[in-house]
């Protein structure tokens, strides 16, 4: 006989302090997740101006004050009950949330663990009234003076649950992280007043009614104004229902973390593996991998087509059609990076320092650790001591003006443009100007900072982009060599062993086919991994590491809108491959690469004028010299 | 400092030195030659020395008369370019005036401003730097014969892989037998020969992952084949002094030229594992005529198709090289095979690795042991150079 537990438990209905405090651990984790709580409240509630105030790292005490609607007198006992709301009526509702709050568990739940004290007063009633809360214990309403709007006081957080109150970090870093989710809703909702003040000290000052840009610098800093990008879409998502506005930032302000991006889908700020790949799509070739560009994004869809009740923070959404949202965000800041490219590099703003009081010590905000003042220090990656412009002009000359990244779908046209060629008796009719190009002089072909390549023909000078031309090489060899069979993959001595989740490891078998396809194979090995058994001699010449690749493949793999089996799917495979396989920007060139990279150019030159792509090479006639230094 | 030294020898260490300096480097110092000379009861000696903190080389030049001490710290590569175009002049005069180089040949003189001597990095005479820097292992062995070990593996290190650790060579010292091991993932080279001196004091192997740089000085420096060189492997370096006594008995003996190395960190695959052991189809190929037919079917790879096709047949004993590049065309070529046993085969190589395999290996005839086709080939000379390769899947 087996032996039974001494004490056998029996089922029974914990009281409701206990299950608020169960439901505190999802949504009230820390001092921030209590900002985040009531400052959404304050907006759903139409508050034109909230301040926030926190002592200790809001630890000691959360206070969020608004001027918005109010609450009832009747309704104050309500509102601090679970699943009370004013937000939604029906599950119907759900269907088209357009709150940031709607789940009616915010209040009981910092109640719960918290001293709360909620005072509210409408426009209609004279007075305003309050309740308090102390864990199971309310105090009645009582009549209380005061402004219209809603103030809510937390103070203790966690004193019943010592056992949460342990795992708090410092005052310095839960301040910092309260200090990043005002901010975070702040970008959000540029027509609402924020103030936050910190153990007394006013740190962040927003006016209201600002528009979307100005809200971005007076939070992000405004001597990042040059090297932002405004981002917006073509109207072609419009259909969907959505519309994207944003700022990009120049490659140059890429960060280690995906800290420095902000995406907001209907005003929440969200973290969705779809758009963070969009973003990252656009910037490829930009930056390294494994760096991720600085972004903000505002997304706006129909409710209806994103299901925001996911996750308890809502820090997740799922979208309906995740295509639509992923081609918008690639293309508008595709868009938004390839049009930077073609402004003259030297003119344009040069920025203007911030002379707004909340500018300077914001300006670190892309990749600030510690809030400025609370002991750490801004510790921005920029060079302190030097001004906005040094740095932009610093940028400009270690990165040249930002190249958009190479187009990924548009083989089609790169085809279509070959095949033109191919078929037109003795080739395409040469475009006027590319008659008669005269041989090319080996020592007439320079390196520019590692990067790029400039050259001379008949009309003047030529400036190409190193990792561009080379990647739409790489890109069309593949694209001929596949058509005539499968690529040839060279066996590893030993595996290379990738680390994959478990969804990644079920779309294992959805990749065999574009896996056999390129000469990859993969082999799950136990519950968590990978085998690379065999990896494309293409990639492998090329010094391509096969953990990278794999990482990156299983990783695309579990996206909603990576179609497996697709011809799609595969060019973007192939086109990865190019991508990894070229010539990096900054990698120094022999006189022998040079050429053969020029000799590319003559087979490829006419893909360049593929309206979706951007150009690899970019010509400065002796015309436009001429006029430059006033000789015309 | 005054030394006389004879043109020639000198012009032979500084670019043995020079090639270890940066030719670039953000201080300046590190970009010089350290010259000393030194006047003792054995002789006169100038010692050179560069480093780029890495590698490091101290070069002992014998052919030279010194007559007053000293030392002087001077751009490597303006001295360098002096001593090659004073072609003219037997010998050389260096001289040290406060912190540049005075260098006088037959018609011409030069002054080379320097940098003050206790700017130069810091490098110990040999015996001194393993004072302080206490060898896991050290022997000694015949230039020669590391050279072996040296030619027989390096070729197949990986070229700036992502894995760090086979970026450079392993060596490995189990008491008598001493081995070298170098792999880029597709491949593995194996060489071993025996230590000759006297047996080791250390119970547990060594062994260290040596960069391809140091490598290739040590290839320039051993020039007489019978010299011996002194190993030690240290916590963090390698030392290779040459031109000690090769019994290893007399310790006294200065060497020539020390070279040291920063090893390379990390964990080196586990070699050993992936030598296959049920190779059940066995090739005896002549080399030459092996190494020839890859190289002709090569001829018709390219860079997307790499792979040569081997068809091996027990009956007719021949073997069949083909290859196909799309859009170019394709080659068979046909070889005979010495003996073969075990079923017929046909397995795809990267037709460079067999190549580079046959190159170094010294017998006339090898053997080439296979499983299936997509499993390693095995090739061995006698028992002290084993090549593993992994095999590649042409497309049908």
């Amino acid at each position: 006989m087996p032996v039974v537990a001494a004490a056998p438990s029996r089922i029974r209905l914990l009281d409701p302090l206990v299950v608020n405090q169960i439901a505190a651990g999802e949504v009230v984790e820390r001092p921030s997740s209590v900002v985040k709580e009531l400052v959404e409240n304050a907006i759903d509630a139409g508050a034109a101006r909230i301040v926030v105030e926190m002592e200790r790292g809001g630890i000691e005490l959360v206070r969020v004050t608004d001027d918005g609607a109010g609450i009832e007198p009747d309704d104050l006992q309500l509102a601090i009950a679970q699943h009370a709301t004013s937000k939604i009526r029906s599950s119907h509702d759900l269907e088209r949330v357009a709150t940031m709050g709607f789940r009616g568990e915010a209040l009981a739940s910092i109640a719960s663990v918290s001293r709360l004290t909620l005072r509210s007063r409408t426009r209609a009633h004279g007075g305003a009234v309050a309740i308090s809360v102390e864990g199971t214990h309310t105090e009645g309403v009582h009549p209380e003076s005061g402004p219209p709007g809603t103030q809510v006081t937390v103070r203790n957080l966690f004193f019943n649950t010592p056992a949460r109150r342990k795992f708090l970090r410092t005052e310095a870093t839960e301040g910092g992280r309260c200090a990043a989710v005002v901010e975070e809703i702040a970008l959000a909702f540029p027509a609402v007043g924020f103030e936050f003040r910190s153990d007394g000290r006013l740190t962040l000052d927003l006016p209201p009614n600002q528009d979307p840009r100005a809200r971005a610098l007076s939070v992000l800093g405004k001597e990042l104004e040059p090297e932002l990008l405004e981002v917006s879409d073509d109207g072609t998502a419009s259909g969907a229902g959505v519309t994207l506005w944003g700022l990009a930032g120049r490659p140059s302000l890429a960060r280690a973390t995906t800290q420095a991006q902000h995406i907001y889908v209907n005003g929440r700020a969200v973290r969705d593996k779809t758009i963070q790949h969009a973003v990252k799509e656009a910037y490829r070739g930009l930056i390294e991998p494994g760096r991720h560009p600085a972004v903000l994004l505002m997304i706006d869809i129909d409710p209806a087509s994103v299901d925001v009740n996911v996750h308890p923070a809502k820090a997740e959404v799922r979208f309906r059609d995740p295509g639509v949202i992923h081609s918008a965000v690639l293309h508008g800041l595709r868009r938004a990076l390839t049009r930077a490219d073609l402004t003259p590099s030297v003119s344009g703003s040069w920025g203007t320092s911030g002379s707004s009081p909340t500018a300077s010590p914001w300006a670190g905000e892309w990749g600030r650790a510690v809030l400025p003042g609370s002991g750490g220090g801004a510790s921005s990656d920029l060079p302190r001591g030097k001004s906005a412009s040094d740095r932009a002009f610093i940028d400009r000359v270690q990165t040249g003006d930002s190249p958009g990244p190479p187009s990924r779908f548009d083989y089609q046209a790169v085809r279509q443009a070959l095949d033109a060629a191919a078929s037109a008796p003795g080739g395409a009719p040469p475009e006027p100007g590319e008659l008669a190009q005269p041989p090319r002089r080996a020592d007439r072909i320079i390196q520019v900072h590692n990067s790029y390549v400039v050259t001379e023909d008949e009309e003047g000078m030529v400036i190409i982009d190193q990792h561009a031309l080379h990647e739409r090489a790489m890109f069309e060899k593949l694209l001929s060599r596949i058509a005539s069979g499968d690529l040839e993959s060279q066996r590893l001595l030993a595996p290379v062993v990738v680390r994959a989740t478990a969804r990644q490891l079920e779309r294992l078998q959805d990749l065999a086919p574009v896996s056999k396809r390129i000469g990859l194979v993969l082999e799950p090995i136990g519950p968590s991994e990978v085998a690379v058994q065999a990896f494309p001699t293409f990639l492998f010449d090329r010094g391509v590491s096969e953990g990278a690749f794999v990482e990156w493949l299983l990783d695309r793999a579990c996206e909603e809108s990576f179609v497996p089996n697709s011809e799609e799917a595969l060019h973007e495979v192939l086109d990865m491959m190019a991508c990894k396989a070229a010539i990096k920007a900054g990698h120094a060139l022999g006189e022998q690469e040079l050429a053969e990279l020029l000799s590319m150019r003559d087979r490829i030159e006419r893909s360049s004028n593929c309206p979706h792509g951007r150009p690899t090479s970019i010509r400065l006639s002796i015309r436009e010299l001429d006029r430059r230094f006033g000789r015309s | 400092m005054k030394v006389i030294c004879d043109r020639a020898g000198l012009l032979d260490a500084v670019n043995l030195v020079a090639a270890v300096v940066p030719v670039r480097s953000p201080s300046p110092q590190l970009s010089c030659v350290r010259l000393e000379a030194s006047k003792g009861k054995a002789g006169s000696d100038l010692h050179l020395t560069g480093t780029d903190a890495e590698t490091s080389l101290q070069f002992s030049l014998a052919q030279c008369d010194a007559q007053k001490a000293g030392l002087v710290v001077v751009p490597a590569e303006k001295l360098r370019q002096i001593i090659q175009a004073t072609d003219t002049d037997p010998t050389l005069t260096l001289e040290s005036d406060s912190d540049a180089c005075l260098i006088t040949g037959a018609n011409s003189r030069f002054k080379v401003f320097g940098y003050p001597a206790s700017d130069f990095p810091k490098t110990l005479p040999f015996a001194e730097a393993l004072a302080q820097d206490k060898p896991r292992t050290t022997f000694v062995h015949s230039a020669g014969g590391l050279l072996g070990l040296i030619h027989r593996t390096s070729f197949a290190t990986a070229r700036e892989s992502s894995r760090y650790a086979i970026n450079g060579v392993l060596l490995r010292r189990d008491g008598k037998k001493l081995e070298m091991a170098a792999t880029d993932g597709r491949r593995l080279a194996l060489a071993r020969t025996t230590v000759k001196s006297a047996a080791s004091t250390e119970s547990s192997p060594s062994s260290c992952i040596i960069p391809s740089k140091a490598l290739n000085l040590f290839t320039r420096l051993a020039l007489d084949p019978e010299e011996g060189v002194r190993v030690a492997i240290t916590e963090r370096r390698v030392y290779f002094a040459f031109g000690v006594d090769i019994t290893g008995k007399d310790e006294a003996r200065a060497p020539r030229a020390v070279l040291s190395s920063a090893l390379v960190e990390g964990t080196f695959p586990p070699y050993e594992d992936v030598i296959p052991k049920d190779q059940d189809k066995k090739a005896v190929i002549a080399r030459d005529a092996f190494a020839g037919a890859v190289r002709r079917a090569a001829i018709l790879t390219n860079e997307e198709s790499r792979g040569v096709r081997m068809a091996f047949s027990g009956k007719s004993k021949r073997l069949k090289i083909s290859s196909r590049a799309p859009e170019m065309g394709e080659a068979e070529i046909e070889v005979d095979l010495t003996s073969f046993d075990g079923d017929d085969i046909e397995i795809s190589f990267n037709p460079a690795f067999i190549v580079d395999a046959l190159k170094v290996m010294d017998q006339e005839q090898v053997t080439f042991e296979l499983k299936a086709s997509n499993k390693p080939g095995l090739m061995r000379s006698e028992s002290d150079f084993v090549y593993v390769v992994m095999p590649v899947n042409l497309p049908t």
